[in-house]
């Protein structure tokens, strides 16, 4: 039982990482859709680095850097380009796909012995507990202090926000940039720490989730927290269901659908009109749209 | 000496001609970088190219494979055309595919009996109407509560994909000893018009059905306005709600029929293949998005440049034979292509111009 949880915290950990980046920059005003995208490229990257260096640390360092460098790149497309953000976060996921298949691939396999995460008994990954102060920290850093307000405001009204002294894209840049090592990091993490495997598009669906954890949450950390928490528990539960209900007797196939369709029953509730009324419409007023000054 | 001064000056977002010259720079552009990738690996990029497209349009080798692929392509690409043109991302066309493929076979195994002739059609129409009812899960959420269809869609893919392996892997639909599925009765076989089989007629008789709707018609007129502007919508006279749903009805269809397409018409299926291999024409729908946006939705545009990505696609896995290049270059050339075409998108707005230095 208790190892199911651990697990499922690794999940949490992995829809958190790659979700309060993207969180930060959609509060910035900028989507990034290819938040799978990111995952991927952390994760064979941090996966290849800790295999040819044979450190962990350096795999991980290496995987979120990466993340931050597409993410920069997104952040050159959407920003300075002012190409339309969902083409070009569909450009980095769709390249991400294409190039890790042919770059990582061939190494499919799990890790050296030596470099292998611990077993699955029972241990849980302090990454989760630096997910936990990520959150924290983007919930300080929106609420509490300038550079937040700045950030909210950029994503709001950006020529307001120019008029008052801001330096929108700088601010743009720096939310992109979060949320592109943050995304590395979470692939990072999956390739490195939950699986210790590198196998063909191993993210399988997890960075899309994450994306839609951010609609989910209402740009809030603490409800993007929540909503970690319990998809994190319903991945684990679609992977091992035998370890919450034995005997359950349903077929794999039909298990595995579980999160997808989970995601797409918790999006429906948060649009409906009765919900919308209770909480207020948070989404930042300038989502996807490139700042072009006049 | 002096570097010239750049200047960037807006221009009115291009159209025609000048639009298509940006998707070609942006093709070029992917040609380079990847010969880059080639030289990388050892190969001489020429000699690749040559042994991809003498293969993929050899009419004893590839060129059959090269069509079937390309129109599979060219269904997928009309099924992300339409819902875009209204403002939608249907990037759900694998999903789509999938339950296409669910409702073709379920009638084939059903009346398997039945002649040729009353059959192939009721799997075309199990196929469109299976994809429709997916398609119209994303565009009535869309429409009634605006929900965002790109993860609705990519979530339904995921579903479809875990059905597909609960049919055919160990489930109702396993065929004998490995994992794919029992095989198609010989009347469900795709008869053929001229050595190809007729649902490539289909296809390209869509694509011209779509330049008609787009340039001809009030409901394309009313599609469009809707996508350039969706608050102006209301007064063309046709409810966001229902445009939302009826292009990702049409849509869906429209990648169902692909499933038929796919396994009816290529000899080595008449089945479902094993996960990892439909996984592989899975990932091929993501070409339609991106053969979508390269000819600016335009459907007839579609048609050649599917055959172009086909031919890559049937030529590529030649340089693992016969280069021995690693796997998985096609993918890359994608994303590739994909990138250097995100960074083009700058010159729909502005155009870089030398200021005239005064004297």
């Amino acid at each position: 039982m208790w190892s199911f949880i651990a697990r499922s915290l690794e999940i949490t950990t992995i829809f958190l990482l790659a979700s309060i980046g993207e969180l930060l920059n959609q509060r910035g005003g900028v989507l990034n859709v290819g938040i799978e995208g990111l995952m991927l490229l952390g994760a064979a990257s941090g996966f290849l680095t800790a295999l040819w260096s044979g450190s962990i640390l350096l795999g991980f360092v290496v995987g979120t850097i990466v993340g931050g460098i597409f993410g920069l790149l997104h952040g050159f497309f959407s920003i300075t380009l002012k190409v339309d953000q969902v083409v070009s976060g569909m450009g980095i996921w769709i390249f991400a796909m294409g190039f890790t298949t042919y770059w990582a691939d061939s190494y499919s396999g799990p890790l050296p012995k030596g470099l292998s995460p611990p077993g699955i008994g029972g241990y849980l990954s302090p990454i989760f507990f630096l997910a936990v102060a990520l959150v924290l920290i983007v919930w300080f850093l929106l609420s509490k202090t300038h550079l937040g307000l700045k950030i909210r405001s950029v994503g709001e009204n950006p020529s307001a926000a120019e008029a008052t002294g801001i330096n929108v894209a700088r601010t743009r840049y720096l939310c992109v940039v979060v949320g592109g090592l943050s995304g590395g990091l979470a692939g990072a993490f999956l390739s490195l720490d939950y699986f210790g495997i590198w196998g063909h598009l191993l993210t399988g669906g997890m960075g899309w989730i994450a994306l839609a954890l951010v609609l989910f949450s209402l740009w809030r950390p603490f409800i993007l927290f929540a909503g970690a928490l319990i998809f994190g528990f319903v991945w684990q539960f679609s992977i091992s269901p035998e370890a919450i209900a034995p005997g359950l007797g349903i077929p794999l196939g039909i298990i595995r659908m579980f999160p997808f369709i989970v995601t797409i029953i918790v999006l429906v509730v948060i649009s409906t009109p009765k919900f919308r009324r209770k909480w207020g419409l948070a989404k930042p007023a300038a989502l996807g749209e490139p700042y072009i000054k006049e | 000496m002096r570097l010239p001064r750049l200047k960037l000056e807006k221009v009115v977002a291009l159209k025609g001609w000048g639009a298509a010259k940006v998707s070609i720079y942006s093709i070029i552009t992917a040609f380079i970088i990847f010969s880059a990738f080639l030289l990388w690996e050892g190969a001489n990029p020429i000699e690749a190219y040559r042994h991809i497209f003498s293969f993929a349009f050899d009419p004893r080798l590839g060129l059959v494979s090269t069509l079937h692929r390309s129109m599979f392509l060219l269904f997928a690409t009309l099924a992300f055309i339409l819902p875009l043109k209204a403002g939608l991302w249907n990037i759900g066309m694998e999903g789509q595919f999938y339950l296409g493929t669910v409702g073709a076979f379920a009638v084939a195994y059903a009346w398997g009996d039945l002649p040729s002739g009353a059959l192939i059609p009721l799997m075309l129409i199990a196929a469109a109407l299976f994809g429709a009812g997916y398609g119209v899960i994303a565009g009535f959420l869309r429409g009634k509560l605006g929900v965002n269809e790109i993860v609705v869609t990519l979530m339904l893919n995921l579903t479809a994909f875990w059905l597909i392996q609960f049919l055919i892997v160990g489930g109702p639909w396993a065929g004998i000893g490995e994992c794919r599925s029992r095989p198609l009765p010989d009347s469900a076989v795709a008869p053929e018009i001229g050595g190809l089989p007729f649902t490539v007629f289909l296809a390209i008789a869509i694509s011209v059905i779509f330049f008609i709707l787009f340039t001809r018609s009030k409901v394309g007129y009313q599609i469009r306005s809707f996508g350039s502007n969706p608050s102006a919508a209301r007064h063309v006279g046709m409810s966001p709600f229902k445009i939302s749903v009826l292009v990702m009805a049409v849509a869906g269809a429209i990648a169902g029929l692909s499933a038929y397409h796919m396994w009816a018409g290529d000899p080595r299926f008449y089945m479902i293949p094993q996960p990892e291999a439909y996984k592989s024409i899975g990932d091929l729908t993501y070409w339609g998005i991106m053969v979508g946006l390269l000819c600016l939705l335009n459907p007839l545009a579609a048609i050649p440049v599917s055959i172009f990505v086909g031919a890559l696609k049937v030529g590529g896995p030649v340089l693992i034979r016969r280069m021995k290049l690693p796997f998985g270059l096609d993918l890359l050339f994608l994303g590739i292509l994909f990138l250097s075409f995100v960074a083009f998108q700058f010159f729909y707005r502005y155009r870089i111009k030398r200021v005239k230095e005064k004297r």
